[in-house]
Parts: C-alpha cells; structure tokens; sequence
C-alpha cells in the first residue's frame, strides 16, 4: 500500500473532470487477478465491469493494522467467501479469492498458530483458487515459519499458491520464495510470484514459475514499463493484476494497461494472455474456476425478476447518473 | 420428534434422493452415497464439511429438474415448500443436511452450526433453505431471524421463497420484519410462504406507514401491499 504524505501537494492540484476513453478494448474481457475489493467502493465495480472486467481473484491480506484475535480472521476469510462475493455479483463480476495468513501478521505467532487451525475451514470452498497471499515482508524467522506451513497446506490440497514478494530486498526476497517453494516440494507451475519487475522477472520466467505484475502507481509497476516487458518476455506465463486496495491505486489498471498495450502495437493474443487467459490457467489449477460462469453469474443473481415486469429484484444494481447532480 | 413427523422426513428423504438420481450423474450419485454413508457413521464433521463445500464441484450448479408428480407429492407433504428455482447442488446439500445424526442433540447442534459459522455465499443459501427439515425447529428460531438480517439477495430468498418455516416457527415481531424487509429490498412477496397467516394489525400499521413515507418520497410501491394492509383478519 502506498504512504504518501504529500495530501496537500495532491489536493490542490488541478481537479480532473475527463471522461476515460476505453474503445481501444472495447468488447474485451479482463481478469484481474489480484484486487483487495474489501477496500473498495460499489462505484469501483461498476467502473470495473464497465471497463470489461469479467472475473478476478481477491487474495486474503492484511487490513492496515494488525488484528487482534483469530474471529477477526474467521469473520474476515467468511466475508470473502460470502458478502463481498454477494457484492460483486450484483455488478455481474464473478469473485474468487485465494485464502491465507499474510507474512506481516505471521509476525504475531500466538495468533499465527491459531489461524493456521482455522485455514482448512475455508480453503476447500467453492471459488477458494489458492492459498495467498502469503511469502515474505521483513523476512523475518516467523514469516518463514508460516511461509513454510502453508506451503505444505498448498500441497496438501493441491491448491495453487500466490506468493507475495517484499518491497524491501525484492530481488533476494523473490529468489528465497522460489528456493523454499521447490524445497517443499511444489512444482513452479503451480506457484505465482506476485508483484515482478524488471529485475526479478528472468529469473522467474527461467525457473518455471507463473509471474505476475501489479501495475500500481508509485511503488509499483507503471504500466508504460510493463508494456516493455511484455515487449521483451512476450506473453507466457506473465499476467498483470491492480492490487488496488486502500492506497492510491487503480482498479482499472487491467484494463488501461491492455488499451496502452493495444496501442502500442502487442498483438490481441499477447493481451488476451497477460490480461486473461494466463491468470485462468494458473489458478484454474485448483479446479475451481469454469469460465461459463462468468457469463451465468448475472442469470443467477438476477433471477429475482418479477415474471411479467422487469423491476430488479435484489440482483444488479440500478445505475446512477454520476454526471447529475440530482440524486433520487 | 413425533413418530408421524419421522415417517414425513423418511418418505421426503427418499423422493429427495430419487430426484437427485434423476438429476445427477450416475458417478456424482455414486459419489454423494457414499459421502453420505460417511456423515451418517462419523463423530466429528470431517467428512460432512468437506463434502457440503465440495458438492458443486460434482453436483453441477443448473436448475434441478422436478417431475410434476414428485413437485405434488412434495407439496401434500410439505406445504408452502417448493423446490422451484432450485439448482442441482442446493438440493444436494440440504439432501446431505438431512443425513446427520440427530440422536445425540448437543452434537447435531454443533455439526450444522459448524457450517453456519465458515459457509459460503452459496452454502448459506443451502443452509438457509434447509430450515424446514432440520431437527430440534427451536433451536433455529434465532438463525433464522439473524438470516433476515443478511443484505445477501439470495439468502433473503432461501429464507422467503417457498420457504415454511418462518411463518411456523417465528414469532409475530420476527415474522413482520421479514415481510418489511422482503418489501425494502423488492422481493417477490407472493412467495413467501404463509404470508396472508400471518397478517397482523402491527404490520399492516407499519405497512402504512411505509407506503406514505415512499409516498412523500415520490417513490413508487409495490401494489401488492395494499393487499396486506387491506386484509381483514380474523382477529382485528
């Protein structure tokens, strides 16, 4: 997450009032990957399935300060599986998540140990598509100690594993994932290395291991940047995610990146992989993702039609006109 | 439990399981057998759990198809229940719910509400819809007026839809905020089963008293909640 302090810098710049311009992608679909939605608003998903955003994965986190107790884990792990899934499909976007302990709050071991108990509640659930995020932040003893646990929990249920890297010490932090991963015993394939830039992709690519970029402002990936690696690496196993959460990020990154992607001359293929497909085949590993759901996922939530009229009932949301400024 | 409710719960347990046979694959039929066979013996919920999350996966999520016979039989046995709109994978589980051992009270409680407590959205609909066949109906009072509470569409309409047990089981004050809330968030109310039972002059007050604030609002109303309020009662 981001910790800019410059608010008043960014506030009294010029206000932007512009219309984004998607028709390069227009009729493309996108799935984004990795997106903290818990922390984002309703208007985030009508934007995102505005923009072509069909399905995407929420990964378990931590939420910007530690948790005290292991109900606030419980209660946060059901809310994926339940309300924010809810919340999703009413804007027909099809919500999966992946399930874990995150390497900052792994720090806390009493806790640790007993989240650990409660991991195999959720992880066999409908639409669970992996074990994440989970890896290394301060690298410290502990983080290992869980990195390590639920390691062997991914093989164990034969789960995908989405492996975040550290800002801090990227580099060595990726390679060290990458070492303990193949120490347990888990095929590259079934591992995707989160938050990849040029310095850590070769590697990545090289050792056989899915590698994803999250195009996020400042701290992350640029997107323009991620156009050149593309250029260079071409499209397998790379995918691209927002991470958008609660920092200044962007949960249409996926989609914008395609359109830069698109105009700077990627083939359709390339795009459709990296910002599609790839993310389906990695963790479609888990056997729990069916692309004929992201096209029934409306016809299901919004089967509470009247038979004879067509006043919504409880599924999709109504639109609002963002550009009046009547609100009825 | 009465031996004549016991005899019901056998004879829907056997029209269930024969739909599901009609409706499954013979491997995904063979599979859920012997899942059964295992929640029917086990002490702890092991097997109960990870079968309930994993039946979509062999169940398959399309709309179950119902014989017109067995739809009447259901509906003499059961009244007000319907399995309209239901999908494969919810009968299923509600199927697989009826197999727990209900002998031991204290252990029974603890198996289901285990499921309450790590369910998923679709799992919660499942859970909610089988209120009607859970044993010990009193103990599920409270889970089903907290049900009411969810902004979750499909779990509001588990528990509305063709759905006996609130208008059996939930008190008068529990029943009304069904109703009111089945009008807030614009669900089908001709659905809710035993609705016009339950009528009371405290929900019709109310009712109008939701219909002139929606008024006052210049926003529309349901039409069919004039014929609540409009409903002589027995009692009134």
């Amino acid at each position: 997450m981001c910790c800019n302090e410059n608010f008043q810098e960014r506030n009294e710049g010029e206000k932007i009032q512009t219309t984004l311009d998607l028709n390069l992608i227009s009729g493309m679909k996108f799935f984004d990957p990795h997106v903290h939605m818990t922390s984002r608003t309703t208007d985030d998903y009508q934007a995102m399935a505005d923009a072509g955003i069909v399905a995407l994965i929420e990964p378990a986190f931590w939420l910007g300060q530690p948790r005290t107790g292991v109900d606030s884990f419980t209660d946060y792990y059901s809310s994926l599986i339940g309300w924010e899934r809810f919340r999703s499909s009413q804007f027909g976007i099809k919500h999966y998540c992946t399930i874990g302990l995150n390497s900052r709050e792994a720090n806390n071991e009493q806790l640790a140990e007993q989240v650990m108990e409660i991991l195999p509640n959720f992880i066999f659930k409908e639409g669970v598509v992996g074990i994440g995020e989970i890896g290394f932040d301060d690298q410290t003893a502990a983080e290992e100690k869980y990195f390590r646990l639920q390691l062997d929990l991914a093989l164990e249920a034969g789960l995908p594993v989405q492996i975040h890297t550290p800002h801090r010490d990227k580099k060595k932090g990726t390679q060290r994932s990458m070492d303990i991963a193949i120490e347990h015993g888990l095929a590259p394939h079934m591992v995707i290395i989160d938050h990849n830039n040029e310095e850590t992709v070769k590697d990545v690519l090289d050792r056989g291991f899915y590698a994803a970029f999250t195009i996020y402002p400042f701290t992350k990936m640029g997107n323009e940047r991620m156009v050149e690696v593309v250029k260079q690496y071409g499209s397998e196993k790379i995918m691209i995610n927002s991470a958008a959460d609660w920092g200044i990020s962007d949960p249409l990154a996926v989609p914008k990146t395609a359109a830069l992607m698109v105009q700077s001359g990627i083939s359709v293929k390339d795009i459709e992989l990296v910002s599609y497909g790839n993310a389906i085949t990695a963790f479609g590993q888990s056997g729990q993702i069916n692309e004929n759901d992201f096209g029934t996922i409306k016809t299901v939530d919004q089967s509470q039609k009247f038979e004879s009229n067509s006043i919504l009932r409880g599924g999709q949301q109504p639109r609002i006109d963002k550009n009046s400024i009547i609100i009825s | 439990m009465s031996s004549s409710v016991k005899a019901q719960l056998n004879e829907l347990n056997s029209i269930f399981l024969s739909i599901l046979k009609k409706n499954l694959s013979s491997d995904a039929f063979a599979w859920l057998n012997d899942k059964a066979d295992q929640v029917r013996t086990e002490e702890r919920a092991i097997q109960l759990n990870q079968t309930f999350s994993q039946l979509p996966k062999h169940a398959g999520k399309s709309t179950l198809v119902v014989s017109e016979d067995d739809a009447t039989a259901i509906a003499a046995m059961v009244p007000g229940f319907s399995l309209t709109d239901w999908s494969i994978d919810r009968l299923a589980r509600v199927w697989l719910l009826m197999q727990v051992p209900i002998i031991d009270k204290d252990a029974y409680l603890k198996k289901i509400n285990g499921l309450f407590v790590a369910s998923e959205m679709n799992e919660q609909v499942a859970l909610y819809a089988a209120l009607p066949f859970y044993a010990y109906p009193e103990e599920w009072i409270v889970k089903a007026e907290n049900g009411i509470r969810s902004n979750i569409g499909t779990v509001l309409e588990a528990i509305m839809y063709h759905n006996p047990f609130p208008a059996t089981y939930l008190s008068e004050n529990a029943f009304n905020q069904l109703v009111l809330k089945a009008f807030f968030t614009e669900k089908d109310v001709t659905r809710i089963t035993g609705l016009y039972t339950r009528i009371n002059k405290a929900l019709q007050d109310t009712l109008s008293d939701y219909v002139a604030e929606r008024t006052a609002a210049h926003r529309t109303v349901e039409p069919n909640i004039y014929q609540i309020i409009d409903y002589k009662t027995q009692t009134i």
